[in-house]
C-alpha cells in the first residue's frame, strides 16, 4: 500500500493527501492499493505554490491500523522523540498510538522519488 | 566584540531585502522550487523532516547578551521555546515556516547577525577557540582575522558557488578547540623567530563520506598577505575541484588526489600570478578590525579569591570549578563553561529561557560576551573569579550547571532522523541513553576525559570520527545500526577513528559503550585517558570485550 | 526578439546580438560575426581573423582561459558557459580574464543563466547575458546593483569597504 505525502510550502508542516486535499495527519491518508493509481494519484496532486517535495510512501498493515514502513515516514507521522509534546504526536489518539507501535523492520525503501517516477 | 558600522548594517539589510523578495516571489508562484531551494539555502534555511529549518550564523561562535536575548525571542516566537547549538559554533531552529523568514532576518539584522552562507557551497561561517581573547595561551586573537574571512568570504563574488561547501578554521593556542586540521582550511596563528607573525596553513582535512586530517601546504604565510593564499586556495579548488560526484567534491579529495605536494605547488603559483595587494586588506583595515577586540575592560584583581575558594566547601561547586573552570589570561577572572548536556537532556539544545538567563548572566558577570563551542556548549569567557559562585547558583536554578565537561557523558550529537531529512538513524535518544547511564557525576569524574561524538548520517554533522568513541548511524536493511570507531580526535592530534568492528541494533550500543568503558578502566594505567590507553593497547582488548558479549 | 542583455555602465538594455553561435556540427556561415568552440576556433579561427571577421569563442566551464591567452587581443567577445548554475568555474575565468590577461572585449553569460546571479556575474566582469529564466533588463539592473557595499576587490572596479572605510 502507497500514501502521498508532501510538507507545505508556506508552513513545511507535513502533509497527506487525500482524493484532492492535503491532511495534516497521517491517520487521514488516502491509502492507495494500486501502484499505479499512487503514481498518478501523486503526479495530479503537484501544486507548486502549496506544497513542496511531494513523494509517495510504503504503508502496512499495523495492530489495530496502519503505520508507515520506513522508520523516517514514521518520524514524519509522529514528531521527534526527544520532544513528545512536538509535531502530530502531541494530540496523541489511536491512529497515532498505532504508529507508535508499530514494529516490525522498517524498510527505508519506503520512499518513492517523484521525480524517478516522471521518465 | 567586532561592531558593525554603517556598511555592513546596509549589507545585511540589503541581503535580507533580497531574500524576502525572492520569498515573496516563490510563494506567488513566480519561481519553481527547483530555483529557490538554492537562493533559500544560501540562506540557511533547509526543509527538514517536520518543517523548516533556520541555521544561523554565530560568527566564529561570538555572541553578545543582546544577541542571545534576539535568538531566545526567536526562539519563542517563530519556534517552539528551544534553539540547537550545532557543532558548527551555529545555531538551529527546528520549526520555522517560510512565510516567517523574512522578519525573522529582519530582527537578526538588528542584532548584527544573519543566516548567510551558512548552507550552500560557499564559504561557511568560520570556526575559532570559544577561549579567544580569555587564554593566556594563545599567542594573537584569532577573532581579528576570523572577522576579515568572515567580511572578506561574504557574497564572494567567485567563490559562492564552489565545487561543495567551505569550512576554515582559525586558531592561535597550542590546544587546538576549533578542530582546525578537520577543516577545509586550517589556520594555525604562529610566530616567526623574528617574531612576526603568520599562519601555518593546512588545507584538504574534513570528515564526511571519507575523512582526512589536513596536510600543511605552508609553514609559515605572512599574516597580512592571509586573504590573497586564500584566494589562490580558492581559486585552486573552485577550478579543479570534481563538480561530478558529491561525495568526490570537497577540497579534501583534490588535496588528497593530487598530494599535498602538488597542490601546494599550484596554490603558490596562483599566488604568485595574482595581484596581492589588491586583494589584501590594508594594514590600518587589520588595526580597526584589532581595536573591536582590545581586551574588554578588565578589572585589576588579585589572583585568587577568598569568596571562590570558600565555596569549594560546598563539593557540587567544587566539582563544577574542576570540570568547567578554566583559567583566564586575567588575574582574577576564569573562563566558565555552561554544559548543554544534562544528561537525558538533547545535546546542545537551549530554551528561550535559558538563553534569557544566560545572556543576564552575561551582562552582568562575564563583561557582555558568550561564546559557542563546537562541542555544542556555551562560555562566559570573561567571569571574575567573585563572581564565579554566583553564576553556578544561578546555572544550577536554570538546569544548566552539569559538570560533565569533556566527560563520558559531554557528548556531541547531531539532529539525526529525529529532524534531519538526511538521516539514516537517529542520534539524540543514543546520546541521551548513554548519558544517563552516566549520569553519576562521581563515576564520570572517575572515567576522565573522553569524547564520545555520535552522527546520523554519514555526512558526520556530530564528528563521529574524530571521536575517542564515534557512533554512526546507518541503515541495513532499514533497521537503525550503530557503527562504532574507536581513537578519533579532533585536537592537535588529531587522528580519525578506527572501525571497532560490525555495526550493532540500536537496544546494544548503551552497553557496548559501558563495556567499552569497562575496559578502559580495566587497562588503564596511571593518568591515561581513554584516548591514550586505546593509542597503547590497540582496537583489540575494546574488540573483543564489545563482541564477545554477542555470542 | 532580441534575447541578450548588454550592461553599459550603470544601465542595460536588450541588445541586438549580431553574432552567430556555430554548432559543433555546423559550417561557418559565409558572412557575419561568429562564436566558435575553442576547438573550432583552434581550426579556423586565424583565417576567419585574417579575412577581417569578428570572431567571439565559447568556453565550456572546465576549459582553461590560458588557452586563449594569445589570441585575446584579435577576440570580440568570450562567452563563459555556465552549464548549471551552480557551476561556479565560469566566474574564475571571467576575472582571469579581465584581471589577468586585460581582455576589454564582451564577456558574454550563457547557458543556464538567471537573474539571481547577475551580482555575481557583473562583479566578476561579465557585461553581456543570454538570460535562461525570462528577466528583463530592468530586473537584471535591480539585481546586480542590489548591493550598496561590497568586501572584497573584483573585476569591476567597485571599492571593497575596507578602501571606502580608510578614505
Ligand atoms: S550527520 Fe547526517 S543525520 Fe546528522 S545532521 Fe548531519 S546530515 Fe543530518
Amino acid at each position: 500500500m502507497k500514501a502521498l505525502t508532501a510538507n507545505t510550502l508556506r508552513e513545511g508542516e507535513v502533509v497527506f493527501w487525500n482524493k484532492g486535499a492535503w491532511k495534516l495527519r497521517f491517520g487521514e491518508a488516502e491509502l492507495f492499493e494500486d501502484d499505479a493509481v499512487a503514481e498518478a494519484a501523486a503526479l495530479a496532486a503537484v501544486n507548486p505554490t502549496q506544497i513542496v517535495e511531494p513523494y509517495l510512501i510504503d504503508v502496512e498493515a499495523a495492530e489495530d491500523g496502519f503505520a508507515p514502513v520506513a522508520f523516517r515516514e514514521r518520524v514524519r507521522a509522529l514528531g521527534p522523540q526527544n520532544h513528545p509534546q512536538h509535531g502530530k504526536q502531541a494530540e496523541g489518539g489511536h491512529d497515532i498510538e498505532v504508529i507508535q507501535h508499530a514494529h516490525g523492520v522498517a524498510r527505508s525503501a519506503g520512499r518513492h522519488n517523484l521525480i524517478k517516477l516522471k521518465k | 566584540m567586532y561592531r558593525y558600522d554603517a556598511i555592513d548594517r546596509a549589507f545585511v539589510q540589503d541581503r535580507t531585502a533580497e531574500f524576502a523578495g525572492q520569498v515573496v516571489r516563490r510563494l506567488a508562484g513566480e519561481i519553481t522550487e527547483d530555483q529557490f531551494k538554492p537562493l533559500r539555502l544560501m540562506n540557511g534555511l533547509y526543509l527538514q523532516l517536520h518543517a523548516y529549518m533556520l541555521r544561523v550564523s554565530v560568527p566564529y561562535g561570538t555572541l553578545s547578551s543582546v544577541q542571545l536575548k534576539k535568538l531566545a525571542h526567536i526562539a519563542r516566537t517563530y519556534d517552539k521555546g528551544y534553539g540547537h547549538f550545532t557543532t558548527r559554533q551555529n545555531i538551529q531552529f527546528h520549526w520555522i515556516k517560510l512565510a516567517d523568514t523574512p522578519a525573522i532576518l529582519g530582527e537578526l539584522a538588528m542584532v548584527e547577525m544573519h543566516a548567510l552562507q551558512t548552507s550552500g557551497n560557499c564559504i561557511r561561517n568560520i570556526t575559532s577557540d570559544p577561549r579567544a581573547g580569555a587564554t593566556a595561551e594563545e599567542i594573537d586573537d584569532p577573532r581579528v582575522w576570523s572577522e576579515l574571512i568572515r567580511q572578506w568570504s561574504a557574497i564572494h563574488p567567485e567563490f559562492s558557488f564552489l565545487p561543495r561547501k567551505f569550512k576554515i578554521a582559525v586558531t592561535a593556542a597550542p590546544q587546538d578547540r576549533t578542530a582546525a586540521k578537520l577543516h577545509d582550511i586550517g589556520l594555525l596563528l604562529r610566530r616567526a623567530r623574528d617574531g612576526s607573525l603568520g599562519f601555518e596553513v593546512i588545507a584538504g582535512g574534513g570528515m564526511g563520506r571519507t575523512p582526512y586530517v589536513g596536510p600543511t601546504i605552508r609553514e609559515f604565510l605572512p599574516a597580512h598577505h592571509l586573504l590573497s593564499y586564500l584566494e589562490a586556495i580558492l581559486r585552486v579548488y573552485n577550478r579543479h575541484g570534481r563538480r561530478d560526484n558529491i561525495y568526490k567534491a570537497r577540497i579534501k579529495i583534490l588535496v588528497a588526489q593530487l598530494g599535498a605536494e602538488e597542490f601546494a605547488r599550484q596554490v603558490e603559483a596562483e599566488w604568485e600570478a595574482m595581484d596581492r595587494p589588491s586583494v589584501d586588506a590594508p594594514d590600518t583595515e587589520l588595526a580597526r578590525i584589532r581595536g573591536f577586540f582590545n581586551p574588554p575592560g578588565f578589572a585589576v584583581l588579585p589572583p585568587k579569591s577568598e569568596v571562590f575558594e570558600g565555596a569549594k566547601a560546598d563539593p557540587a561547586f567544587a566539582r563544577f570549578v574542576r570540570n568547567n573552570v578554566h583559567a583566564h589570561k586575567q588575574p582574577g577572572y576564569a573562563i566558565v563553561d555552561i554544559s548543554l548536556k544534562a544528561p537525558g537532556e538533547t545535546p546542545g539544545d537551549a530554551t528561550a529561557d535559558q538563553m534569557d538567563a544566560i545572556a543576564d548572566l552575561a551582562e552582568r558577570f562575564s563583561l557582555d560576551e558568550i561564546r559557542v563551542t563546537h562541542e555544542q556548549n556555551l562560555v562566559l569567557p570573561h567571569v571574575r573569579l567573585d563572581d564565579v559562585p554566583a553564576v553556578f547558583a544561578t546555572l544550577k536554578a536554570i538546569g544548566l550547571s552539569t559538570p560533565n565537561i569533556n566527560l563520558v557523558s559531554d557528548i556531541i550529537a547531531c539532529p539525526g532522523l529525529d529532524y534531519c531529512a538526511l538521516a539514516n538513524a537517529r542520534a539524540i535518544p543514543v546520546a541521551q541513553d548513554i548519558a544517563t547511564r552516566f549520569a553519576d557525576p562521581e563515576r564520570a569524574e572517575l572515567i576522565g576525559e573522553l569524547k564520545i561524538k555520535i552522527s546520523g548520517c554519514i555526512n558526520a554533522c556530530g564528528h563521529h570520527h574524530v571521536g575517542h568513541i564515534g557512533i554512526l548511524g546507518v541503515d541495513k536493511k532499514g533497521e537503525e545500526f550503530y557503527q562504532f570507531t574507536l581513537g578519533g580526535s579532533a585536537a592537535e592530534d588529531a587522528e580519525v577513528g578506527k572501525i571497532l568492528g560490525p555495526g550493532l541494533p540500536a537496544n546494544r550500543v548503551g552497553d557496548a559503550v559501558e563495556t567499552l568503558v569497562d575496559v578502559y578502566l580495566r587497562e588503564r594505567k596511571d593518568g591515561e585517558r581513554f584516548l591514550d590507553t586505546y593509542r597503547r593497547t590497540g582496537l583489540t582488548p575494546f574488540k573483543e570485550a564489545v563482541y564477545a558479549e554477542a555470542h | 526578439m532580441p534575447k541578450l542583455i548588454r550592461l553599459h555602465g550603470q544601465a542595460a538594455d536588450w541588445a541586438n546580438d549580431s553574432f552567430v553561435l556555430v554548432g559543433e556540427e555546423d559550417a561557418v556561415p559565409a558572412s557575419g560575426d561568429v562564436i566558435l568552440s575553442l576547438a573550432r576556433f583552434q581550426a579556423e579561427g586565424a583565417a576567419l581573423l585574417d579575412d577581417g571577421r569578428s570572431v567571439g569563442v565559447v568556453l565550456e566551464s572546465d576549459q582553461a582561459v590560458e588557452d586563449l591567452a594569445y589570441d585575446l587581443p584579435r577576440l570580440s567577445l568570450v562567452a563563459l558557459r555556465f552549464p548549471k548554475f551552480r557551476d561556479g568555474r565560469a566566474y574564475t575565468s571571467a576575472r582571469l580574464l579581465r584581471e589577468r590577461f586585460g581582455f576589454g572585449g564582451e564577456i558574454r553569460a550563457v547557458g543556464d543563466v538567471n537573474r539571481e546571479q547577475a551580482g555575481f556575474f557583473v562583479r566578476c566582469g561579465f557585461d553581456a547575458f543570454e538570460p535562461a529564466d525570462g528577466s528583463t533588463p530592468e530586473q537584471w539592473l535591480a539585481a546586480a546593483h542590489r548591493f550598496r557595499h561590497v568586501y572584497q576587490r573584483g573585476a569591476d572596479g567597485r571599492e571593497p569597504a575596507f578602501v571606502e572605510r580608510n578614505g
